[in-house]
């Protein structure tokens, strides 16, 4: 039996979640307050948006709203993660997802940077090891 | 399988970053803090696994290997089948390739180095001393009590070993009971679900590898981080229930426009689980988003809570009614009245509303 011929219409994808749940607009407020916290103390913090009841229009909304800033991170690690700074710096859109291209976890990080951009310091001694493995096999070769 | 997590995570491609990404998502998913995530990705990277991989052996009762399909076909492999690869799991009849005299000796060597973690799955027969469901001769309820003496805790997988499930469905012919029936003298982690979501045993997993301790549990023994908040509260239907915006068939225009499913017997409001959040098949979808009202797998006696799709508040005999009860019906009582004033001025004349607890008695 071809699809159609099914009496059950699909909806296409997106027109149920179209309405805004007027959640949205209370983390701009919560967005500013944790920007104050920043600006004093130095404090880094982050809001972990699949935590909240937000329909896919407020999540749009709210992005609208943030607006798009000058940096834009994309972290490939099993699956492509964005990192991106909004129109307000020191605000960060970060969106986590799988291999499949899902969105795993998505989260708004006030901070210089996020964390996850830091290369860490361990990683860093690996690094210089193979660094001077390089060099050292340069200097080998020009000794022959 | 030496050193740190981290470092064996390396030697399997994984990098540090992909490692912190995955914490943060699980963190997410256990509804922790997002800094939780950190702490985790930096305990688990530090983990010493260099001394001896915890042992894990697991069990399968009155069961049908459903529990088992959840966790080995979860969507995203790699990662949670390395925190797997943490421990050391010694006895699985489903997955190991050994068999009978082998299997056993296998099972006995972990048994006798005592501190291990047990999982169980399928309920467990006490009717006919146990012969409705036996291994090699031996009774599951032998076996349990054999198993548990020496583990450090308990992992009661799926409905069945958490709360009975289907077979303890009346009239129970085989007279069924959950783990924790049997078993007091073990701390005992409840993970049900019809299956369970496969990023609740590693999270459990995660959390005893990071923090040392098994999860704050609920009054059902429950890890709190998964079984914290209602399907109702996390779902993404909710507005449409507060808007009183109802499907009332499966192919109505509400249904269409993917309103509230509660009179269509959403079990949502009363169902403690993480399907709205975690979803199902690789974050694909889940039952409500599919369409169909939850059915409350993962809440004691939800087979034999009254129909699927009998709305949580309906009229019922009013003989039956406990005081405490209506006023928790007359909370999800507000919705009917949304879609239909006149239908419940009828209803409260002649009824009382109920909810899933009266079904249960």
């Amino acid at each position: 039996m071809p699809l159609d011929a099914i009496p059950i219409l699909a909806v296409p994808q997106g027109l149920h979640s179209d309405e805004r749940s007027g959640n949205a607009p209370a983390l701009l407020r919560e967005i500013a307050e944790m920007l104050r916290r920043f600006l004093a103390n130095g404090e880094t913090s982050a809001i972990d948006l699949h935590a909240l009841p937000l329909t896919p229009a407020d999540l749009e909304w709210l992005r609208e709203q943030l607006g798009g800033g000058e940096i834009a991170i994309t972290l490939n690690a099993e699956g492509e993660s964005s990192l991106n700074e909004t129109a307000c710096p020191g605000v960060w859109w970060v969106t986590h997802r799988n291999p499949n291209g899902a969105v795993d976890s998505e989260f708004i990080e006030v901070a210089d940077v996020p964390d996850l951009v830091k290369a860490h310091h361990e990683d860093v001694v690996i690094g210089l090891d193979h660094l001077e493995l390089l060099i050292s096999d340069l200097s080998k070769q020009r000794a022959f | 399988m030496q050193g740190p997590l981290i470092e064996i995570l390396a030697r399997q491609g994984i990098t540090r970053r992909t490692f912190m990404k995955y914490c943060a998502t699980l963190a997410s998913l256990m509804a922790l803090p997002p800094s939780a995530g950190r702490a985790m990705a930096e305990a688990m990277a530090a983990a010493g696994v260099a001394t001896k991989r915890p042992s894990v052996i697991w069990l399968p009762f009155q069961e049908c290997t459903g529990c088992t399909e959840s966790i080995t076909r979860s969507h995203s492999p790699t990662l949670e089948s390395l925190i797997f690869d943490v421990v050391s799991l010694d006895y699985q009849e489903t997955l190991m390739a050994a068999a009978g005299h082998q299997a056993e000796e296998a099972l006995h060597n972990a048994m006798k180095a005592g501190g291990y973690l047990l999982i169980v799955d399928g309920s467990i027969p006490l009717g006919l001393d146990g012969a409705y469901s036996c291994i090699a001769g031996r009774s599951n309820l032998e076996l349990l009590k054999e198993a548990a003496s020496g583990a450090a805790a308990i992992v009661a997988m799926g409905s069945c070993a958490a709360f009975g499930g289907l077979p303890h469905a009346k009239p129970n012919p085989t007279g069924a009971v959950s783990v924790s029936d049997v078993v007091k003298d073990k701390p005992i982690v409840n993970i049900p679900g019809c299956p369970p979501i496969p990023v609740v045993i590693t999270g459990v997993l995660a959390h005893f590898l990071t923090f040392g301790s098994l999860p704050e549990l609920d009054k059902h023994g429950r890890p709190k981080a998964f079984y914290g908040e209602t399907i109702h509260d996390r779902c993404y239907r909710r507005p449409f229930y507060d808007q009183g915006k109802f499907a009332k068939t499966f192919d109505d225009e509400g249904a269409r426009n993917g309103w509230c499913l509660f009179e269509l017997g959403c079990k949502g409001p009363v169902t403690y689980n993480a399907c709205a959040t975690v979803k199902w098949n690789g974050g694909t979808s889940w039952p409500v988003e599919s369409g169909h009202g939850c059915l409350g797998c993962s809440e004691p006696d939800f087979w034999d809570a009254g129909g699927f799709y009998k709305a949580l508040s309906t009229p019922a005999n009013p003989l039956k009614m406990a005081s405490a009860a209506v006023a928790a019906g007359a909370v999800a009582g507000v919705a009917v009245s949304f879609a239909n004033r006149g239908k419940k001025r009828a209803a409260a004349s002649a009824h009382e509303t109920t909810t899933l607890a009266d079904l249960e008695k």
